[in-house]
């Protein structure tokens, strides 16, 4: 084997690089220690988000992605449940509701579509929305997807083509460099694959795998939890949340911080986050977290508090300290490129990842400036 | 206020573990999901039906009374949806039954007995989600529990000595069982394990259910096996046919018998939830199937925490009632205790743990599931009832999606996502797939939240 | 287990025992299903009979979702078939 790219890591955002490679005419392995989506892309909700972006280049990053993703989802048949729905951010008092609408300005000028929803107007997009919020924003280009359906038919697709191999139960060990230090080929369990591109899309684990090429990344878990209910009838329509998540979000915070996340899905369920914590790869349950989040959810929506839950599911968001992820080329491993680190935007932001990834070993030039993203502004040295 | 011991079980074993517990001086509170104690084996009994049965009823006014001396806080129609570790001990959650789901408490205890029983295997084939068609522990709760027959003309299918225990439940109700289709031809039973059975005092229990069916002329057909059930909104016939070692259905051999109840059972998947949420060890038992593992004193992996009765490893009444004793005395000496039995008493407790094991053992040899039901399962077959997930959309996560293990299967698919979580299709979607059973089941086999439970019940402990 | 109770399924009054679970109350009258599923709305009665596999789900007093093989019946019980996911779309 051969390829031109060795793609680390079966979840979305490696499956949307061996994609986007695939269609710029290069030949790609796809590598997993685990299952297809094994990772983190099987916690999560599958959130394409334009709405909880600031201005900047992960917003600029955002909007693209989510043009890729509907055209992604229209040429594989809407095989992993796209639903364009919408976000609608809600205030619960008046003056995180002027933060938000602010904020909403921001977005605005940057290309969002952003409409302001007065609280007595919140009934007629959510008929079973709380009557005691302050008002909300509606974002028309929120979409959603069941991330394992996108991770495994983009992957599929990929194979098809006959220019893609996918390889998982197999551990990466190594990432060989030549004497000028460039990647020449990556060990696994099952033998070296020769190779002059790596792209490490190992999310949480994406530090582990630049370690095996002897570099630093920053990436760290944070925490999070599902609440998943019993199948209901359609009773929230678009992924609805309140405006403390992003600012949740962009924080430090070492501790537990929760603010309500409520959405249907395809089967019925509803899906209510969002937890963040930094407890490192500690996956055992917490009721008091799980509490706070039922709580937040019934404050939106009330009619929760007599629906059931069914299971709960967790997972480690990667995250750098700066809340980027890191996209592009390692200036200190020629050959080693990273997709990591999206911390709860894997998803969403996957599509341009792939896209800009792709164009960027090709030689093309990137639709997003990647500096903002390049390992290099951590000021990163090698590995000791 | 805390306890020393929380039992979650009220089955035999729950009750033989809190009776000596609660003797020992311990502080003991049982929990059972149902309106009495008794388990699956006791259900609604007022008078003893086996040779064991008198020393039951024994077991049964002890407890009553220790309940009634407040000995025991016993708290029915109870349901344990989270079990935590704390430095300390334990924490326990709980919400009421159906009709008070949002009732929830959470205890506290240094020791915690895990004897939650186990139901039914089930294995799909075409037509098994027809009204009528049930598990046998199904037809046994409906007579034993609310003396009402399944049907006018029951069939009892599957394989394993619970075949014959269901049938005399039945016919001693006045049902009408028109055969009992056995899967397997439990010959080697005659070598291994009718020697063992005086010793394990089941001699007069079997005895006393093949007579009754000889009496009653019901068929046993050895050998045979349901291949489908038919009907139209609700069961009226079965097709059953003779198979081969591997239980493949051979040619020509089909009959069709009309029925109106199907009682079938492939043995028994063990209850292993709530050890598994505090990571107990696991282990593959004699049948293949998922149970806690526990030491000579029926103490698991994890302090404090004790397991008996199925939940261990399937093996029966005599041996619930036996492991349940033993886990009794671990959790009194657990709580720094004596506990109220000679070491004598408890020496020969544990030899009849071992004993009566090694009969459920053979048990297990005799009555082996084999691979031949798998090619009954078309395309449409549902394997996953919950979520309507058919036979060919589990197979094609694995050719097409690139599934390897239940896990997967159930992100791709749905199958297990549903309201049993499960419970009644994981084996199945394991046998399906051929995957590595061990790693699959003990993979699939945590369940964080036990049984579902309101949100506003839990919002209240944030 | 022999006090009579009265309750009422899909509007017409049958007669049943106390102690007897909803289920059995049902079929003990020939009443073999309740419930039609989400998806093929398919007609689905009790499997396991003991509380783990959720098939035998009923609508209790307007509450929906009841388990019929767990829940005693109750004098005066308005029982209701129920489809789809148990609640009013």
């Amino acid at each position: 084997m051969n390829p031109d790219v060795v793609v680390i890591g079966a979840g979305v955002v490696g499956a949307c690089c061996a994609r986007a490679c695939v269609e710029a005419g290069l030949t790609v392995v796809v590598v997993d220690r685990g299952a297809v989506a094994g990772g983190t892309t099987g916690g999560g909700e599958g959130n394409i988000l334009v709405s909880d972006k600031e201005p900047g280049p992960e917003l600029d990053l955002a909007l693209l992605s989510r043009e890729l993703w509907a055209q992604m989802a229209g040429s594989l048949g809407d095989s992993f449940e796209l639903d364009p729905k919408g976000g609608l951010v809600v205030a619960t008092h008046q003056h995180t509701l002027d933060y938000l609408l602010r904020f909403a300005d921001e977005q605005r000028a940057c290309g969002v579509i952003a409409e302001p929803v007065a609280a007595t107007d919140l009934p007629d997009h959510e008929p079973r929305i709380s009557r005691d919020l302050a008002g909300g924003v509606l974002y028309p280009q929120d979409m959603q997807v069941q991330p394992m359906l996108a991770a495994a038919h983009i992957i599929e697709a990929a194979c098809a083509t006959g220019r893609t191999t996918l390889m998982t139960d197999c551990a990466v060990t190594g990432i060989d460099v030549d004497a000028s230090g460039a990647v020449s080929g990556v060990r696994t369990a099952q033998g070296v694959i020769s190779t002059r591109h790596v792209i490490n899309a190992a999310g949480t684990w994406g530090g582990e795998i630049a370690a095996l090429a002897g570099v630093e990344l920053p990436i760290l878990p944070r925490r999070g939890f599902i609440l998943v209910t019993e199948p209901l009838p359609p009773l929230v329509r678009h992924k609805v949340y309140a405006a403390d998540y992003v600012a949740n979000v962009a924080s430090d915070n070492a501790g537990l911080e929760t603010s309500a996340v409520i959405e249907g899905t395809h089967s019925g369920t509803i899906l209510i986050g969002a937890s963040r914590e930094r407890v490192g790869f500690d996956k055992t349950l917490d009721w008091h977290v799980l509490g706070r989040l039922a709580k937040q959810a019934i404050e939106i929506f009330p009619l929760l508090a007599e629906v059931q839950l069914l299971r709960t599911y967790g997972g480690f968001r990667p995250y750098c300290p700066d809340h980027l992820p890191v996209i592009g080329p390692d200036p200190r491993v020629p050959g080693l490129l990273h997709a990591c680190g999206h911390e709860g935007a894997g998803v969403g932001l996957g599509a341009a990842t792939g896209h800009v990834i792709a164009q960027w070993i090709t030689g093309a030039s990137t639709s997003i400036d990647l500096a903002p993203f390049s390992p290099a502004r951590f000021g990163a040295s090698h590995v000791a | 206020m805390p306890s020393d011991i929380v039992i979650v079980g009220g089955g035999v074993a729950g009750i033989a573990a809190a009776v000596v517990a609660a003797r020992s001086g311990c502080s003991v509170t049982l929990l059972d999901s149902g309106s009495a104690v008794g388990g699956q084996y006791y259900r609604g009994a007022k008078s003893p039906e086996s040779g064991s049965g008198l020393s039951y009823e024994a077991l049964r006014r002890a407890f009553d009374e220790l309940v009634v001396a407040r000995g025991i806080d016993r708290r029915l129609d109870t349901y344990v949806y989270s079990l935590e570790r704390r430095d300390s001990g334990f924490v326990v959650r709980t919400r009421g039954d159906d009709r008070h789901r949002g009732d929830v408490d959470v205890l506290e205890s240094r020791a915690v007995v895990i004897a939650t029983g186990a139901f039914d295997k089930q294995l799909p084939f075409p037509g098994w989600t027809l009204p009528g068609v049930m598990s046998g522990g199904g037809a046994q709760a409906l007579v034993k529990g609310s003396d009402v027959l399944p049907g006018q003309r029951i069939v009892v299918a599957g394989t394993g000595p619970f075949l014959l225990a269901v049938t005399y439940a039945l016919i001693s109700a006045g049902g009408n069982v028109i055969a009992v289709v056995e899967a397997n031809d439990p010959v080697g039973l005659a070598r291994h394990a009718w020697s063992v059975l005086p010793a394990a005092g089941k001699s007069a229990d079997l005895a006393k259910f093949v007579t009754a069916l000889a009496k009653k002329r019901v068929p046993y057909l050895r050998r045979h096996r349901v291949r489908r059930a038919s009907g139209t909104g609700h069961l009226e016939s079965v097709t059953i046919s003779r198979v081969d070692g591997d239980w493949r259905g051979i040619a020509g051999s089909e009959r069709i018998l009309e029925c109106d109840a199907l009682a079938i059972g492939y043995g028994f998947t063990a209850q292993t939830d709530l050890a598994a949420q505090v990571g107990a060890r696991m282990r593959i038992g004699s049948d293949g199937g998922l149970a806690v593992e526990v030491d000579e004193r029926q103490r698991t992996s994890v302090p404090a925490l004790m397991a008996a009765g199925e939940t261990t490893g399937i093996g029966g009444v005599d041996l619930a009632r036996m492991e349940g004793l033993i886990a009794g005395v671990a959790a009194v000496e657990q709580c720094g205790r004596q506990a109220a039995l000679s070491d004598a008493a408890i020496a020969r407790g544990m030899r009849d743990v071992l004993k009566l094991r090694r009969f459920a053992d053979a048990l297990h040899f005799a009555f082996p599931v084999r691979d031949g039901w798998r090619d009954d399962v078309d395309d449409q077959t549902l394997v996953c009832r919950c979520e309507e997930v058919s036979a060919s959309k589990v197979r094609g996560a694995v050719s097409d999606l690139g599934a390897r293990d239940a896990r997967s299967v159930k992100l791709l698919t749905r199958a297990g996502m549903g309201w049993c979580q499960g419970r009644i299709c994981a084996p199945a979607v394991d046998a399906l797939c051929r995957f590595d059973s061990a790693a699959s089941l003990i993979g699939g086999s945590y369940r964080p939240v036990a049984v579902p439970v309101p949100l506003g019940a839990i919002a209240a402990e944030s | 287990m022999s006090r009579e109770v009265v309750f009422r399924f899909d509007g017409a009054p049958y007669p049943g025992r106390d102690g007897q679970t909803i289920a059995a109350a049902l079929i003990d009258h020939g009443i073999l299903s309740w419930r039609r599923t989400r998806v093929d709305d398919q007609p689905r009665g009790i499997l396991c009979g003991i509380g783990v596999c959720f098939d035998c789900l009923i609508t209790v007093n307007g509450e929906p979702n009841v388990r019929a093989c767990m829940t005693g019946v109750e004098d005066g019980d308005d029982l209701r078939s129920q489809e789809g996911t148990g609640y009013a779309q």
